[in-house]
């Protein structure tokens, strides 16, 4: 499995003005790790609750899955520019 | 030994041919062999995994200071293409089966259900020769490809 993005950049610059986005992951992985860590106890209750009728399976298997999609967002680049408008999105 | 050989001893036997001719025969029939085994090995070692998805478009550089005009620069990594059709696997049977139905009424027998790993795989390999390259009438040219 890849290993998670450090770095998200989004720059979006419109007529009426626009944003930058520079979001250090590294530093707020750790935190999200906590949250997970702090929330386990009720999605372990949630998913027993639900393994009798399929969905606690499904939900386990959605978490990993956006895991993997997260892990694999690493290199994508999205950079559509004209004379008005700039999107600017990088992974990495 | 191969055919081609057989047959110039062959010759050679039945004094068709002088020993000259049979050893320039021979020679240039391990060249020919000698150049097919290299191409087939470099055409292994070259084929390499692809990584992205690329789509540009670049605007005509006639056209690009006089009109509004998209520049576009898409990198998609491959890893995300994959995790993207992995995850039709978790779709709800109930959504599923509309999906397929909606798309039996469009004309397409597809069912997401009938897709294996090994499917992904050969898909995504085989995305490896894909190459769009299109010049549209604004004089912007359309690129699809994968590096």
């Amino acid at each position: 499995m890849n290993r998670p993005p450090v770095w998200i950049r989004i720059k979006i610059q419109g007529e009426r003005g626009g944003f930058r986005l520079w979001l250090p992951l590294f530093l707020l992985l750790p935190l999200a790790l906590v949250v997970l860590i702090i929330l386990s106890p009720l999605i372990l209750i949630a998913v027993i609750i639900l393994w009798p009728s399929g969905w606690g399976k499904w939900a386990l298997s959605i978490l990993r899955a956006s895991y993997q999609i997260f892990c694999s967002l690493r290199g994508l680049k999205v950079d559509i520019q004209n004379r008005r408008e700039t999107v600017y999105i990088s992974v990495s | 030994m191969s055919d081609n050989r057989k047959k110039i001893l062959e010759m050679l036997e039945e004094k068709k041919i002088s020993v000259d001719d049979a050893y320039r025969l021979l020679n240039s029939i391990d060249s020919a062999e000698t150049s097919r085994e290299s191409t087939s090995k470099t055409g292994t070692a070259t084929k390499i995994k692809p990584k992205y998805l690329r789509v540009t478009v670049i605007p005509d550089p006639e056209h690009e200071h006089g009109k509004d005009v998209d520049r576009v620069n898409i990198r998609v990594p491959m890893s995300l293409l994959r995790a993207g059709i992995k995850l039709t696997s978790l779709i709800p049977t109930e959504a599923r089966d509309k999906v397929t139905g909606a798309l039996k009424e469009k004309g397409i027998d597809f069912n997401t259900r009938n897709v294996k790993p090994e499917d992904i795989e050969e898909i995504i390999e085989s995305l490896s020769e894909l190459e769009v390259d299109v010049i549209s009438s604004k004089g912007e040219n359309v690129k699809v490809f994968v590096e």
